[in-house]
């Protein structure tokens, strides 16, 4: 890499969309501009910098020695491992990890997030009426935000995406209605050409109500409330293509079971009359990814446990919530620590962990062994989904410290190595 | 444990009809992962008198490795509960990965089942370009096979572009682009125009002749335009036609008027089971009237798409069928619609032999199977899993070889549509050893142009499979004896041995580079993926020869 140079066609793993077309600015081994401008983005690229080191019981170790005593460690605790996949790695490096919590019958974690996992299990209960992102570009001419407002975590849905741009089948943003529903303190975007509110407790009886009126059956007394929801089902049946966003991430988990069922039911059944996509918008990283790679290799996107010999799913049981409990003697933290939940932090301090990832050596739970490696896309090259699985390739902008996929492919070797052995 | 590089099997009863061989005892010899015409007496050898030695399966359309597959695998996690695969033993003491199974297993499991069933060849059958990424990732975590992929076209926003303008050079251009960009070895279309009619009012076309939208494209543009650009580019294996109006009633009229249209024209139509219901209102066969046309016209040829009873998984890149399906069966539902190209539908399915629709597709297949004239060209095809499992296909090769077993089922499914079709006719054909090796190694190989596979004469790829003989033919095909692959025993009575990496199987044909400029803008105003970062790069090996 020159010391100054910019380079264009970049993906960003700074939110779910991927977007694959910004261009990275370089000077002096730091990342010094990223356009066009995105609060995320910049915060996913920072200045780039992350540390290179390499350290067994806190002390700086060669990469020999490292992986000698990482295999040595996890190996020692076949069948009470936890292998956690972190966001900001390509997939070779979820592979690797996969691989080795297979040989090791250990359970896998992921960073899906609690109100993530409802959805895909509400998914699995009723299915879905999904799409690529380019059929809201191309197609939607109706887009409902329902408890969001994309600005803020999503910023460039809208205008990449969704609602902006000229799509193949609708024009632009005058050829598009907004429609915004605040739930609760979910608000929703700023702009909308109908813009209505429902309280947390109401979403429900209003989902309810638009899936009835979209199916000619609404009723004809409803609550003042919810009456505008009728109103609103005629218009979704008017529109040709229906977006409905929702964010999959953060938000009042507890409620959400339900609320990702009654969506999926609503856009499954607009499609009797017209069509519709339910896009479910992703926080950044490569955590679909992770899912997809867990579903090809195991059938099961998260919570997988291989202690039985074989993929097991437990939902409801998930790895770091046996952190500090006897069923996991040691763990394996693979990715940036900073993405897992504070509780699991804490366990990590009284548990062997052998941290290989972004920033490893910077772990406050004393890791037995760490190794630093680079950042998914920004380091390293490879591959990461977008959140509606579209595969990616990535372009790394700087050079950086061990690659992750190649430090854990090298792991991985070496456990099946000493596995065979004895 | 290495695999010798050099091995005689020894006395085999041998199947091999690409070389004119039916039956003969002779040997097989192997070296360096290519049959030979001999080796040296000092080589190695195994014993296989009295056992039958064919080449290694070739499937020729089944769905393993795509986004709809891993969406399925998702949807489904009930299945895999009940049927987890433990890490199976190698021969050199390690162990191999475990895994998941059900209609659709995960892709470890896929590569160690079909290399148990004496499959080393398979072809994903739809794969949505933006997609091949994916597909590709899947593919290198499914040993054992030699894997390539079909790549869905008949209802690409750029290519219907095309048509619509008449430049049918362009569009050319952009087929052998795309193949090349996504890493594909044939062109499918899928309900051609139909799919995009889906994501519009308009929901499908019900027959050749009816534009789409405000168009001049019509499917029998689609399917012409197509066809004409794979057999011009002279790719191995002609275009991949799921017609329009699957599984519809008096849907033969369609299919047939799509042989018609392509007539002359080298074509490959897919499951043609789904496609081959009688006129005249409700259900009926016209099995009799679709095999006719085919026994008739040479440049034609099929896949069966059979039903066999049991838990089945429809996933097809035809979003209305999805959705008729959930319509009907009230289960669950996935529809995905992916950007300028193509649809995707998921609906687990269940075929019981009680129910009357159900029983008439069983018929169906076993028609088309029984009245063919050439079982080169009419070859086995379950369409996994929508029709059944692969693991399906032994059941399935026992019902064509042996009668009285086809009579016995026959006596225990729903009668009620089953009027009029030939197996009332009380059918007596018996597919002969070598017929089956015909419709499920040589016939797939000849028809993909893999001119290394489904045969064992000097040169060929040294996948072969040896089978005990045993009185009950569905348990000899579950479970072949040996299964070699690149001439490495990778599975012995249904016990892996070996887990090697598969050769996959792709294509780069030549185009115009004046289709990119254009291209490029079509990316640039519609795509959400940029041009640079759309193809896949870095895939293994090297890209097959076109012709």
């Amino acid at each position: 890499m020159t010391d100054a140079a910019a380079t264009s066609g970049v993906t960003c793993l700074g939110c779910g969309l991927l977007c694959d077309d910004l261009a990275v600015s370089v000077a002096g081994g730091r990342i010094t501009g990223v356009a066009p401008e995105c609060t995320l983005a910049r915060a996913w690229f920072g200045d780039g910098t992350v540390p290179a080191e390499v350290r067994v019981a806190g002390r700086p170790a060669t990469d020999d020695a490292a992986l000698e005593a990482a295999t040595e460690l996890l190996a020692g605790a076949r069948g009470r491992l936890l292998a956690w996949l972190g966001p900001d790695l390509v997939t070779g490096a979820h592979r690797a990890v996969v691989e080795l919590a297979d040989r090791l019958h250990a359970v896998v974690d992921t960073a899906t997030s609690p109100a993530a996992a409802a959805g895909i299990l509400a998914g699995q209960r009723r299915g879905r009426a999904a799409s690529t992102l380019g059929e809201l570009r191309n197609r939607a001419d109706l887009l409902l935000c329902w408890g969001t407002d994309p600005s803020a975590r999503y910023p460039r849905l809208l205008s990449r995406y969704a609602l902006e741009p000229e799509g193949t089948h609708v024009g632009g943003r005058a050829a598009r209605t907004l429609v915004g529903v605040r739930v609760g303190a979910d608000a929703g975007p700023a702009g909308a050409d109908l813009s209505l509110a429902l309280g947390a407790d109401e979403e429900l009886a209003a989902l309810a109500v638009l899936r009835s009126a979209v199916l000619g059956q609404a009723p004809a007394e409803l609550p003042a409330a919810l009456v505008p929801f009728r109103e609103l089902g005629a218009r979704l049946l008017a529109a040709r293509y229906v977006g409905i966003l929702v964010d999959g991430e953060g938000g009042d988990a507890a409620r959400r079971p339900q609320r990702a069922e009654a969506l999926i039911a609503l856009a499954q059944a607009l499609q009797h009359a017209t069509r519709a996509t339910l896009v479910v918008l992703r926080a950044g990283g490569n955590r679909t990814g992770a899912e997809s790679l867990l579903g090809w290799q195991t059938g099961y996107p998260f919570a997988v446990d291989f202690g039985g010999g074989h993929p097991a799913y437990l939902p409801d049981d998930r790895g770091l919530e046996r952190l500090g409990t006897p069923r996991v003697a040691a763990a394996l933290v693979a990715g940036d620590w900073r993405a897992l939940p504070d509780a699991a932090v804490a366990a990590l301090h009284r548990l062997p962990t052998v941290v290989v990832g972004p920033r490893a050596s910077t772990a406050p739970f004393g890791p037995q062994v760490a190794l630093d490696t680079g950042v998914a896309g920004i380091h390293e090259a490879g591959n990461a989904y977008r959140l509606d699985d579209v595969p990616l390739p990535l372009t790394p902008v700087l050079a950086g410290p061990r690659g992750a996929a190649a430090t854990l492919e090298a792991l991985a070797r070496r456990v099946a190595h000493r596995l065979a052995e004895a | 444990m290495t695999a010798p590089h050099r091995l005689r099997l020894r006395g085999g009863e041998v199947y091999d009809p690409a070389n004119g061989v039916d039956g003969a005892v002779r040997d097989v010899c192997i070296e360096d992962g290519r049959i030979v015409a001999e080796l040296a007496d000092d080589a190695p050898e195994l014993d296989v008198r009295g056992m039958v030695v064919m080449p290694g399966g070739v499937d020729i359309h089944s769905h393993i490795a795509s986004s709809s597959c891993n969406h399925t695998r998702r949807l489904l996690p009930e299945e895999h509960a009940a049927d987890p695969a433990a890490a199976p033993l190698l021969a050199d003491g390690s162990a191999g990965r475990s895994g998941t199974g059900g209609t659709v297993p995960s892709t470890f499991t896929t590569g160690y089942r079909y290399a148990g069933l004496g499959y080393t060849t398979v072809f994903d059958a739809a794969v949505a370009p933006l997609m091949a990424r994916h597909t590709h990732h899947e593919m290198d975590d499914t040993p054992c096979i030699d894997a390539g992929c079909f790549i869905l076209m008949g209802n690409d926003d750029y290519l219907l572009r095309m048509i619509d303008a008449g430049d049918t050079a362009r569009a050319r251009d952009y087929v052998a682009w795309l193949l090349g960009a996504t890493g594909g070895y044939a062109v499918k279309i899928v309900n051609p125009g139909g799919v995009e009619a889906w994501k519009t009012p308009q929901r499908n076309l019900g027959d050749l002749d009816t534009p789409l939208g405000t168009t001049q494209v019509t499917a029998r543009k689609i399917l012409e335009t197509l066809t004409d650009a794979a057999n011009g580019l002279g790719l191995p294996h002609p275009v991949h036609i799921h017609c329009n109006n699957l599984g519809l009633p008096g849907n033969a009229e369609t299919t047939l008027a799509s042989m018609r249209a392509l007539a002359g024209r080298r074509a490959h139509f897919t499951h043609l089971q789904f496609h081959c219901y009688g006129a005249g209102g409700g259900w009926r066969s016209a099995a009799r009237e679709l095999i006719e046309y085919v026994n008739g016209h040479r440049e034609v040829s099929v896949d069966v798409g059979q039903v066999m009873f049991g838990p089945a998984t429809a996933i097809t890149a035809d979003g209305p069928v999805g959705y008729l399906l959930w319509k009907s069966s009230g289960r669950k539902w996935v529809n995905v619609d992916v950007e300028l190209e193509t649809g995707c539908g998921i609906v687990p399915l269940y075929y019981k032999d009680k129910a009357a629709v159900a029983a008439l597709q069983w018929a169906i297949g076993l028609e088309l199977f029984l009245l063919s004239d050439d079982p080169w060209r009419v070859v086995l095809s379950t369409d996994h899993p929508n029709g059944a499992s692969f693991l399906a296909y032994p059941d399935l090769i026992q019902l064509l070889m042996d009668r009285n077993a086809r009579d016995e089922r026959l006596k225990t499914v729903n009668q009620k549509l089953l009027a009029g079709t030939a197996l009332l006719d009380g059918l007596t054909r018996e597919y002969t050893l070598g017929e089956i090796c015909i419709i499920t190694r040589a016939g797939p190989a000849r028809l993909l142009g893999l001119r290394h596979k489904g045969h064992l004469g000097p040169g060929a790829d040294a996948d072969v499979t040896v089978y005990s003989r045993q009185p009950d033919l569905a348990a000899m095909f579950a479970t072949p004896r040996y299964v070699f692959k690149g001439g490495a025993l990778v599975a012995e009575e249904g016990h892996l041995r070996r887990a090697p990496a598969g050769d996959r199987l792709y294509l780069r044909p030549g185009y115009d580079d004046a289709v990119l400029p254009g291209l490029r803008r079509h990316f640039e105003r519609h795509g959400t993926v940029r041009f640079e970062h759309y193809p896949v790069r870095d895939l293994p090996g090297r890209p097959r020869e076109v012709a």
